[in-house]
């Protein structure tokens, strides 16, 4: 049997590794250099990235110690995946219906792969008790109030419908 | 371009440098004999550690009680964050090794917890020597039973991973006696409150007419009043940890507890869950609609400083046009009533029997 703290690690590299080959690609696209198929490599390394993403997250949660978020390099994580994975969407959507990938698109997708490094790293932090990622503060969340959650989330919402409707008219 | 590339990778690789796994340590637990993600096959980064390992059991050990061992690591020579990881083992083969399997239970571990692996950050060195006190409760079957020390440490240059074990250390659980005074045998101490509160304990006894408390304030030992077998710790306003223990008397010969050690923390890091899965899910959904939102249709200046195309189209319209018109407005002259004039073929008066009517014209006006 496979513990959780072993799952996680290989879910953990496969998603980093992943996310660092589509970090490579997206550079190249928007450096307009290197092969070809940069765009194809790009965006379907940031899917499977993104498919290994649940699995890393959930076998985290089951091998960490403690109950629940007792620790702000967890509660930083997350905020981070989240980000990290709702730009990684946005992009493979973009591409998906068939926009150009440019040097904005690229860039969107070098964010999201940094985002989830960064998660990487905290998770460095937390369980080894050492990071790269020495001038990042990872011991403070930026909480927002739950109103302003609740705008934002309105909001996305919004945008998110409007584009959706947009691209089908 | 290449070469640069290439270069810069090469420098990057013949940078690194070798360094002991898991530097910061992988926080106590419970956990099998390993090699603290050690596990090279290079004798160069894998060492044996020097430091003397011992374990200490109290004289009498009866079979489900509670009692206490002091582990000792001497002349340890540890790397410069002086941590230690030690693990307490019931056999040296590294496959149900955890004291678990030979019944034992760790009710307070050194750190305050009850995991047989422990980080222990403190001033070892080549001349020190530190013990740490463990409470566990002895396997319900008399008999003879081994524990044995592991230690995994780094090294004082850094770089090796160095790991020990302890020899076997026997110990011998007893029956316990019928009209033995003791504690009951599903109680268990707290081991860990927050600061400023105080701790009610209730003692749960057996063949017990009189329970003392007793508690270790610095040097001194106090005593602490016990009420329908209930006794008070007073609240702690540094981190720290309190020693007490329980004095029971009754018809078989008294018995003096370990000391039980209750661990005051500051209050964990909280957070109010739901905002933060609600604030999770809007950066989610907001990143979404970022990435896919269309740019607005406005034209910039610049592409319509220079741009003429509609100046073309519409100039490739009019020759269209002119296209589409011309074969109507293209129309034979009628002949004249004697037909076609001399030395005229009729391709000829196609294209220029206008001409000829023309001239005829001015001719009949003058």
């Amino acid at each position: 049997m496979i513990s959780a703290g072993t799952f996680h690690v290989i879910a953990t590299e496969l998603t980093v590794g992943m996310f660092a080959l589509a970090g490579i690609a997206f550079l190249l696209c928007a450096l307009k250099k290197g092969p070809i198929s940069r765009e194809s490599v790009a965006h379907w390394a940031l899917f499977f990235g993104l498919l290994a993403t649940p699995f890393a997250i959930i076998s985290g949660i089951n091998a960490s110690p403690g109950d629940g978020l007792d620790n702000p390099i967890l509660a930083n994580k997350m905020l981070l995946s989240m980000s990290s994975t709702g730009i990684a969407i946005g992009v493979l959507l973009r591409r998906f219906w068939g926009r150009e990938v440019d040097i904005r698109h690229s860039c969107f997708g070098m964010i999201s792969v940094a985002l989830m490094l960064i998660t990487a790293g905290m998770g460095g932090e937390f369980s080894r008790g050492e990071t790269l990622l020495i001038f990042i503060p990872k011991e403070t969340v930026l909480l927002f109030p739950v109103w302003a959650s609740i705008s934002l989330l309105l909001v996305g919402l919004v945008v998110v419908s409007k584009s959706a409707i947009k691209h089908r008219s | 371009m290449r070469y640069k590339i290439a270069i810069v990778l090469l420098l990057m690789i013949l940078s690194t440098t070798v360094s002991t796994a898991n530097p910061g340590g992988k926080g106590d637990s419970v956990r099998s004999r390993d090699c603290a993600g050690s596990c090279h096959g290079d004798p160069s980064i894998n060492g044996m550690s020097d430091a003397e390992l011992d374990i200490q059991y109290q004289e009498e050990v009866y079979a489900g009680l509670l009692t206490e061992i002091k582990t000792t690591v001497s002349f340890a020579d540890v790397s410069s964050n002086n941590m230690v990881g030690l693990t307490l083992l019931a056999n040296p083969d590294g496959a149900k090794d955890l004291p678990a399997s030979d019944g034992w239970e760790i009710i307070t571990d050194p750190n305050g917890g009850k995991n047989n692996y422990v980080e222990i950050v403190d001033s070892f060195s080549s001349v020190s020597m530190i013990s740490q006190i463990w409470t566990l409760r002895a396997p319900s079957n008399p008999g003879n039973y081994n524990l044995y020390l592991g230690i995994q440490h780094g090294s004082p240059q850094g770089g090796v991973a160095m790991t020990g074990f302890s020899e076997s250390k026997q110990v011998t659980v007893t029956e316990v006696p019928e009209n033995l005074p003791r504690l009951s045998v599903g109680w268990e101490p707290i081991n860990k409150r927050e600061l400023g509160e105080e701790t009610i304990i209730t003692l749960e006894t057996v063949n017990t007419e009189k329970a003392t408390v007793e508690m270790k304030s610095g040097a001194e030992i106090i005593g602490l009043p016990v009420v329908d077998d209930k006794f008070t710790i007073p609240p702690a306003v540094n981190p720290g940890v309190v020693e007490w223990r329980v004095i029971l008397e009754g018809e078989g010969p008294t018995q003096t507890s370990p000391w039980f050690r209750l661990t005051a923390q500051e209050p964990g890091w909280e957070v109010d869950e739901f905002a933060l899965y609600m604030q999770s899910f809007a950066l989610f959904i907001i990143c979404i609609g970022i990435v896919i939102v269309r740019r607005p249709d406005h034209k910039r200046s610049w592409d319509t400083k220079y741009d003429n195309t509609s100046e073309v189209n519409s100039q490739f319209s009019q020759i269209d046009h002119a296209q589409d018109i011309e074969p109507n407005e293209y129309t034979i002259p009628p002949l004249p009533e004697g037909g076609l004039p001399d030395g005229w073929n009729m391709e000829q008066w196609e294209y220029y029997g206008h001409e000829y009517l023309e001239e005829m014209e001015q001719e009949a006006y003058r």
